[in-house]
């Protein structure tokens, strides 16, 4: 297989300017799939989808763009592998109001609590995906809405409703004595969590 | 109260992604409405606890070889062409490159200039710390939370430094900044031990792995070493021997990280 002087160039840009963001690239992965060989995979194939592009690349902010090639790898890989979980989404207020806002002041008991470490980890890993990605870009990547929009394709408004949603539901999450079934669920299959909440 | 317009307009105000009126405009709400503020409380508490506890998952050392692999390039380091190969287009250029491949050979060059290199990059980082220091502009972005500071600094540079909060050994993490150092640009972490402010400067570097040195420059302490491709700068007022327990502390914890 031949490959041109321009791949090879590509090839040396890529890993200058875009693997120093490796490290956000699989904790995303990592948080999408919940698995680490699955992430390893995923981030392998959109490092090589996001080389062969390269030459493309004409913005100055990698990050953003790299987290989006890797997250729209993570999708078709979670379609393929666990179609239940990328369900089409309702950003409608019908979806709000399924589950009523929380109380005023519990919230406040959580911020409190000194919530256990695998207690936050299981809750982030039981929001469904569309919430979990936006809470994770959001919170350990500390990206802008503009930038989560760009990556998660979605316009900026619906970046605002479901990070307040995935907000909401870990509240609910943290709440102490709520939902034991967070605690109990084994940490090897953590999917088996979800589906009981898809239902 | 609470509907979901009030509910997104309040976690767009804890992210800071209001305009300026509307920020302003909720800040005046919140000061009349008690309910509401608990509720700002309680997402602010629930952000930080996510942005200290939740797992961050480092790519692991294997992967990132692998995908250097991918692109052709060994993984230890990408060398840039020699000045020598430019050189030996020319007659004149070849016997200048020989005296120096001579000089190379005998080790003279490499020592010579290491040292006025790292006696260089240590009057600079210390001239950085002491106008920090001076200017009570410590960091850029004040954080305890390296979750916070990571992506902050990652955004701003063109590498990823690696963060550690050393809180269990009683250094206090105040955050972190960017400042200029060896013609590039570098992230500093901002320790405080006691009364004294300790800086680490970090930024990739082609040198090979270097053991911890220690130097001093003008009653200021420094610590230098390079590891896994970065290169590292402790400085501080700290006595030289505290100044290592945290230089080494930072290391371990540091070889810990790429070694998983």
């Amino acid at each position: 297989m031949g490959v041109s002087v321009a791949d090879d160039d590509n090839r040396q840009r890529f890993i200058a300017i875009a693997l120093p963001h490796l490290d956000a690239a699989y904790n995303l992965a990592r948080w999408l799939t919940r698995n680490d060989h699955d992430a390893e995979d995923v981030v392998q194939e959109a490092c090589m989808k996001a080389m062969r592009h390269f030459g493309g690349f004409r913005g100055d902010v990698v990050r953003p763009w790299l987290l989006q090639i890797v997250r729209h790898t993570c999708y078709s890989w979670l379609k393929e592998n666990r179609p239940a979980e990328v369900v089409s989404f309702d950003d409608s207020d019908a979806a709000w109001r399924e589950s009523a806002a929380p109380a005023a002041d519990e919230p406040h008991a959580v911020a409190q609590r000194k919530a256990d470490r695998a207690l936050i980890n299981q809750a982030i890993a039981s929001l469904p995906v569309a919430y979990r990605e936006v809470l994770v870009l959001r919170e350990l990547e500390d990206l802008s809405y503009k930038d989560i929009a760009c990556i998660a394709d979605i316009p900026i408004g619906t970046v605002m409703s479901r990070l307040a949603r995935a907000r909401g539901l870990m509240q609910q999450a943290l709440l102490p004595g709520a939902r034991p079934v967070l605690r109990t669920v084994a940490r090897h299959a953590p999917h088996a969590a979800l589906r009981g909440e898809k239902k | 109260m609470s509907t979901p317009l009030d509910l997104r307009h309040l976690n767009a105000f804890l992210d800071s992604e209001l305009s300026l009126s509307e920020q302003l405009e909720m800040e005046t709400r919140l000061e009349q409405d008690d309910s509401l503020r608990s509720e700002v409380t309680g997402l602010q508490g629930l952000r930080s606890t996510v942005r200290q506890q939740a797992d961050y998952h480092a790519a692991p050392a294997a992967l990132r070889n692998r995908i250097a692999a991918l692109a052709g390039t060994p993984p230890v380091s990408t060398a840039a062409p020699t000045p020598q190969r430019r050189f030996a287009s020319r007659p004149a250029g070849l016997a200048l490159g020989l005296a120096l491949a001579a000089l190379l050979t005998w080790g003279i060059v490499p020592r010579w200039w290491q040292a006025t290199h790292d006696d260089r990059l240590m009057q600079q980082a210390i001239a950085s710390h002491v106008r920090a220091t001076l200017g009570q502009r410590l960091v850029d972005v004040a954080s305890s939370d390296r979750h916070t500071v990571k992506p902050w600094l990652s955004a701003r540079l063109d590498f990823s430094p690696p963060v550690h909060d050393l809180q269990a050994q009683g250094v206090v993490f105040l955050g972190g900044r960017v400042d200029y150092l060896d013609e590039r640009p570098v992230a500093v972490l901002v320790y405080k031990q006691k009364e004294h402010v300790i800086d680490a400067f970090i930024w990739p570097t082609q040198e090979a792995e270097s053991p911890m040195r220690a130097s001093s420059h003008r009653g200021f302490n420094a610590r230098h070493w390079t590891h896994a491709g970065m290169s590292y700068w402790l400085v501080s007022d700290l006595n030289q021997d505290e100044l290592a327990v945290v230089a080494y502390s930072l290391e371990r914890k540091d070889s810990g990280d790429t070694a998983r």
